[in-house]
């Protein structure tokens, strides 16, 4: 009977070595991501890893290749943490996860997804630092990660977004000063109109639009307690009060 | 012993549970022992037929078919009696097949030593009764399926040595009372369902040499007072749920060769002490809570042959020596939380060690400690991060059956040593970074029948000596970059069960051979780049239950004799060139996913393919195929997906499909399908979460029921004919992320009631007739973001102001409608926004200028004015606007004309007047001649033309000049001005 015992445990782990009849990278990705995840409200159920791609299922948009560039599941109630395996969805374009109640840091793995234009995080629960990584993210237009518990200071490594449009970091616990150079300032200061200062005690919004033949810019850093506001080149550390 | 004696002696017994540990048992005994004498031999021969009658159907029973039929008991089968003595001393009726309950007169049997019903179907509950049996020394009563409680009354069995009344259905606790047999040498109770804590009485029990309690329920801590059997040789406690720590004590069992304490919810490190039972033979640790190191201790145990820990939360360094422990052929520390390096010459030469299994541990460092253990047969180190090449000597290893190294980083080629270990079955090595090709010597390994080298980098040609391998059950190389073709010879490998060549860079046709491999039963060659057509014996793969050939080339017609395939359940031949019918595919009626996605077959969808009735998925999008969609489809009551997309499909939505009640995605977009979208793929299809109707002579209004379908995700409707208004219990549909209706012929409003869909990002209204304004309600679906086309329609009234509410949207077409009025200042809040279409419309007013970034032909057909249009006052023509050089070159060749004519009616009125006055002498240069105002005139003439070659000249090296217009224009002044100043 002790003999029984023993090849019980020791058989399961040869079973663990099954083949990989129906795997998909990005089909893979998912399902890790969503075995991190409470979804009270079913809305991951068609994630059936046994598929040959995840293109058939729910909040998952492929292209007519078969990868993965969206994946949209704002304001679905979701809890749980953000994964590295969401960097392994190379061809992302829009990362949609707000309003839910996402929690722990942005993996820094978010900053291998090369093409993403999108990267909607807003109103969840996140928290930590704001990865250096993202800044790899060239193509990224849009960056929402407003109403968050991020702290720490805004990476100087962002400036090289050079695609970004809109900028989002209001309401979080961000410190330190707001970057004026490298992208923040591509655009000479005296070319920015002012729009909105609203300062009330250390609550700050500054909108910046740029007359230039690009478009409009928003930069909100609105509502976080600790951060000093445009950095002045020479006289503050960007991590002054931090 | 008469029917009132008995009673009398039970109704003492009665209270015995509660009473026994505390009193004195001598009495009770005294009693029994009075009663016993009443028992005489002819009693004897009556109490066993009463105990065969209490059986069912004693009498089919061979075992017992001999008693009752001599008179002496003692010549009964099973029955024993000492020499010349008519007392019976032992029943043996193990496995006889008795079935039905023990009689309790069975305790009557006074004289009884040796009771064995072992391994029979016996059941009811142990008659308490056996508890008069004080000469019994073996009770063994195992593998029945006897219920109840343990009878407490066992505990008066003082000479017992042996009580084995195990694997039964018996619950509840093991009675206390057990402590007082003490002469117990053997107790098992094990694969039952007792529960409660181990009697602490049981330590009394100084003789015992082997417990096994495994396999029950029983809780709480293992139980000091054990301390006390220093006899014990086997403790089984496995399988329980005994909680606290390892016992110290157990390190003074000197006598002990095996403790099992597997699978319990034990605590705390592995008590140093444990390396003082230098007899034992087998520890078994495994599936409990252990923290801490392994203690170094474990290495003293020389006559340790298993040592099991595994799936503990055991940390620090792999501390076991097999260097140490000679006699070890099991180490099992799998699943633990082992860190550091396998130590060199982990191994002494004289190591027994045969199986090694420590996966999923965090090891690192190489595996070359390991070549010292020759005698290994079984390795597993696979879920660690161990690194480095596998060594070359890994032949050293000659005994190697299975060799298990996946989900770590290995880095470095397969050696091709590895041919010698010629033993070898299993060989895993999936998922690390071994590079270059596969060695032929591979070839070599008759005996493989597993082989796993997916997710990892290899590369090179499969090489044709991989089909010697002819043991092989399964082969993986998922995820490599194989290239060449598959090899001919593959049908050799005629044990093949799965084979799986997906995502590599083959390429070339599948060999004929590969349909002889007719133990197949899963072929997955996907993403690769082979091409040709399925060979006919493909038609011999009768195993087969999945084959995925999608993302190859792979072209022509089916087969017929796939037909033959009638256990396939899953197909994917999507994104090929397959063309012909795809019938042959139809054979199975064990289908369950059918994807023929992005081929060229052609023909109709065939019946047969709904006898699977399991069918879940059906994918037949992008193909040419014809004719209607069969209303068999309706007997698929399991169909989740059914894509029947852009084919050429015609007739009409058969009603039957309103069966497929579970339906998530129905896709027929892109087909002829006619008539009207029917109420009941709204009313029935209520799981839908994906219904693209679009792109098909669909017409008639939408159905009103649209609102039941409210797990709806995405709706596309697009491109047909329907006409009627866009339904307001649309707004039911609130988890709809697109909307797409555009290019029909839908009239009336846009319904404010859309805003109700809070989760949209992309809607598309575009190509209709609708009227009236845009809805201000639209400003409120906040997630608008891919694009808001609402162009191509008839449209009026302002663009409300609550649009500049949609800060994530892209793309916003308005144009082609009779909107009126100013932009609202609320756009500039589009900060999103990438494209802007309001062109041809009626808007007027100044362009704000958050959107004069746009392009001109964002605004175009309007009256609309400012950046990047056009200024909005209305100034004169600019002076100071400049001139093209085509203008200033007219200009000259203007003034040049002119001038000449000029001259040239000068010249005449001056030959004229010269002949009049050719008599008079005129000096030209005298002015004090010129005073006459002819002279004056003709003077001046003269001078003209000098004064205007020269200015003339001098306006050519000023092209563009703004002064141009004012030189002409001024001509004579400036003319009359140079003449003034030449004289």
């Amino acid at each position: 009977m002790a003999l029984t015992s023993l090849l019980i445990s020791s058989c399961l782990l040869f079973l663990a070595a099954s083949p990989a009849l129906a795997s998909n990278s990005e089909g893979e990705a998912l399902c890790a991501f969503k075995s991190r995840l409470s979804d009270p409200n079913n809305v991951l159920q068609s994630w059936d890893q046994s598929l040959v791609n995840p293109c058939t299922w729910f909040h998952v948009t492929c292209d007519s290749q078969n990868r993965v560039i969206r994946l949209d599941l704002g304001n679905s109630n979701i809890t749980g943490a953000l994964g590295p395996e969401l960097g392994r969805l190379q061809n992302l374009q829009y990362l949609e996860l707000y309003r839910n109640n996402f929690v722990g840091k942005i993996p820094e793995e978010l900053g291998n997804l090369k093409s993403l234009v999108s990267m909607d995080l807003y109103e969840n629960q996140l928290e930590g630092e704001i990865p250096k990584s993202l800044s790899k993210l060239k193509s990224l237009r849009f960056m929402r990660l407003n109403n968050n518990k991020i702290t720490g200071s805004i990476p100087r490594e962002l400036v090289k977004l050079s695609n970004l449009k809109v900028l989002d970091f209001s309401n979080n616990d961000l410190c330190g000063t707001i970057p004026v150079d490298g992208p923040f300032s591509t655009f000479p200061p005296e070319r920015y109109e002012l729009l909105t200062i609203c300062t009330t005690g250390a609550l700050t919004l500054y909108i910046f639009t740029i007359l230039s033949n690009i478009s409009l810019y928003i930069f909100s850093f609105e509502n976080n307690k600790r951060l000093n506001g445009p950095e002045l080149l020479g006289l503050a550390s960007y991590d002054f009060g931090c | 012993m008469d029917k009132t004696e008995r009673q009398f002696s039970i109704a003492l017994l009665l209270p015995l549970p509660l009473i026994l540990s505390s009193i004195c048992t001598c009495t009770l005994l005294l009693l029994l022992t009075l009663t016993c004498t009443a028992t005489t031999h002819a009693d004897t021969d009556a109490l066993l037929l009463t105990f065969k009658s209490a059986l069912i159907n004693p009498n089919a029973n061979d075992a017992l078919s001999d008693w009752g039929t001599s008179t002496s008991v003692c010549t009964w089968h099973g029955v024993t009696c000492p020499e010349n003595e008519d007392r019976v001393t032992s029943l043996n009726l193990s496995r006889s097949g008795l079935t039905g309950s023990i009689s309790p007169t069975i305790g009557d049997l006074l004289s009884l030593e040796i009771l064995d019903l072992s391994s029979n179907s016996l059941s009811g509950l142990i008659p308490r009764e056996l508890g008069m049996l004080t000469n019994l020394k073996v009770l063994l009563l195992y593998s029945n399926s006897l219920s109840g409680l343990i009878p407490p009354e066992l505990g008066l069995l003082q000479n017992l040595y042996t009580l084995r009344i195990g694997d039964n259905l018996l619950y509840g606790e093991i009675p206390p009372t057990l402590g007082n047999c003490t002469s117990l040498e053997t107790l098992g109770l094990s694969y039952c369902r007792l529960n409660g804590t181990i009697p602490p009485q049981l330590g009394n029990l100084r003789q015992l040499k082997l417990l096994t309690l495994q396999n029950n329920s029983l809780s709480g801590p293992i139980p000091d007072q054990l301390a006390q059997c220093t006899q014990i040789q086997v403790i089984s406690l496995n399988d329980n749920m005994l909680e606290g720590e390892l016992p110290s004590f157990i390190g003074e069992f000197s006598a002990l060769k095996t403790l099992n304490l597997a699978n319990n919810f034990l605590k705390g490190e592995i008590p140093t002490d444990i390396g003082n039972l230098t007899s034992l033979n087998h520890l078994y640790l495994f599936g409990n809570q252990l923290t801490g190191n392994i203690p170094y201790e474990l290495n003293q145990l020389s006559q340790l042959q298993i040592l099991d820990a595994s799936s503990n939360n055991l940390s620090g360094p792999m501390n076991i020596s097999p260097d140490h422990l000679i006699s070890l052929e099991f180490l099992v520390m799998s699943s633990n939380f082992l860190q550091g390096e396998i130590p060199k010459d982990f191994c002494s030469s004289n190591s027994s060690l045969r199986n090694l299994f420590l996966a999923g541990n965090a090891l690192t460092g190489t595996i070359n400690g390991l070549l010292s253990c020759t005698s290994l047969q079984s390795i597993d180190l696979s879920n660690n991060s161990l690194t480095g090449s596998i060594p070359h000597a890994i032949d050293q290893l000659t005994e190697l059956v299975n060799l298990a190294l996946h989900n770590n980083s290995l880095t470095g080629p397969i050696p091709h040593q590895i041919g010698n270990l010629t033993n070898l079955e299993i060989l895993s090595l999936y998922h690390n970074h071994l590079i270059d090709s596969i060695p032929i010597e591979i070839g070599k390994l008759k005996r493989l029948a597993l082989l796993f080298l997916y997710e990892n980098q290899m590369s090179g040609i499969i090489p044709a000596e991989l089909t010697n391998c002819t043991s092989l059950q399964e082969v993986d190389f998922f995820g490599n970059h194989f290239n060449g073709t598959i090899p001919d010879q593959i049908g050799n490998l005629k044990n093949l069960i799965v084979l799986q060549l997906r995502q590599n860079d083959l390429s070339g046709p599948i060999p004929p051979s590969l349909g002889y491999c007719n133990s197949l039963q899963q072929l997955a060659l996907a993403d690769n780049s082979l091409t040709g057509s399925l060979p006919d014996t493909f038609g011999f793969l009768t195993e087969l239950n999945l084959i995925t050939l999608y993302n190859n080339s792979l072209a022509g017609a089916l087969p017929r004799s796939l037909l033959g395939l009638k256990n396939l359940s899953i197909i994917n031949l999507s994104r090929n060139k397959f063309s012909g019918t795809i019938e042959p595919l139809t054979g199975s009626d064990l289908l369950t996913v059918f994807d023929l996605t992005n081929n060229s077959f052609s023909g109709r969808i065939p019946l047969e393919l709904f006898k699977s009735r399991n069918l879940t998925r059906i994918r037949l999008g992008h193909n040419q195929l014809t004719g209607p969609i069969p209303s068999q489809v309706g007997l698929l009551h399991q169909l989740v997906s059914l894509d029947i997309s852009d084919n050429r499909l015609t007739g009409e939505m058969p009603l039957s499909l309103s069966n497929c009640k579970g339906l998530m995605h129905l896709l027929l977009n892109g087909n002829r399908l006619s008539g009207n979208i029917p109420s009941w793929v709204f009313r029935d299809l209520v799981s839908l979460g994906e219904l693209d109707l679009s792109s098909n002579n669909f017409s008639g209004e939408i159905p009103k029921e649209i609102g039941n379908c409210s797990a709806l995700i995405k709706l596309s409707l697009y491109n047909n004919m329907l006409t009627g208004p866009i339904p307001v219990e649309i707004r039911k549909l609130t988890l709809l992320n697109v909307l797409n209706l555009q290019k029909n012929k839908l009239s009336g409003p846009v319904p404010p009631e859309i805003q109700q869909c809070k989760k949209l990002y992309e809607l598309r209204l575009s190509e209709n007739l609708l009227t009236g304004p845009i809805p201000s309600e639209l400003g409120s679906l906040t997630e608008l973001q891919v694009i808001l086309d609402l162009s191509y329609n008839d449209l009026s009234g302002q663009i409300p102001d609550t649009l500049g509410n949609l800060v994530k949207l892209e793309r916003l077409n308005l144009s082609f409608n009779q909107l009126q009025g100013a932009l609202p200042d609320s756009l500039a809040r589009l900060t999103s926004l990438h494209r802007l279409n309001l062109s041809s419309n009626l808007l007027q007013g100044e362009i704000p200028l958050a959107l004069s970034s746009f392009p001109q032909n964002s605004f175009s057909g309007n009256n609309l004015c400012g950046i990047p249009v056009g200024p909005c006052s209305d100034p004169p023509v600019s002076e100071g606007k400049h001139l093209s050089k085509a203008e200033v070159a007219g200009i000259i060749v203007v003034i040049v004309l002119v001038s000449a004519i000029v001259c040239v009616a000068l010249m005449y009125i001056m030959a004229r007047i010269w002949s009049n006055w050719r008599e008079v002498s005129v000096s030209i240069s005298d002015c004090e001649e010129s005073n006459s105002n002819s002279k004056t005139w003709v003077g001046n003439g003269d001078k003209i033309q000098a004064s205007k070659y020269r200015k003339i000249g001098s306006a050519s090296t000023r092209v563009g000049s703004s002064e141009e217009k004012h030189s002409w224009g001024s001509d004579t002044s400036v003319l009359q001005m140079k003449n003034d100043a030449a004289c």
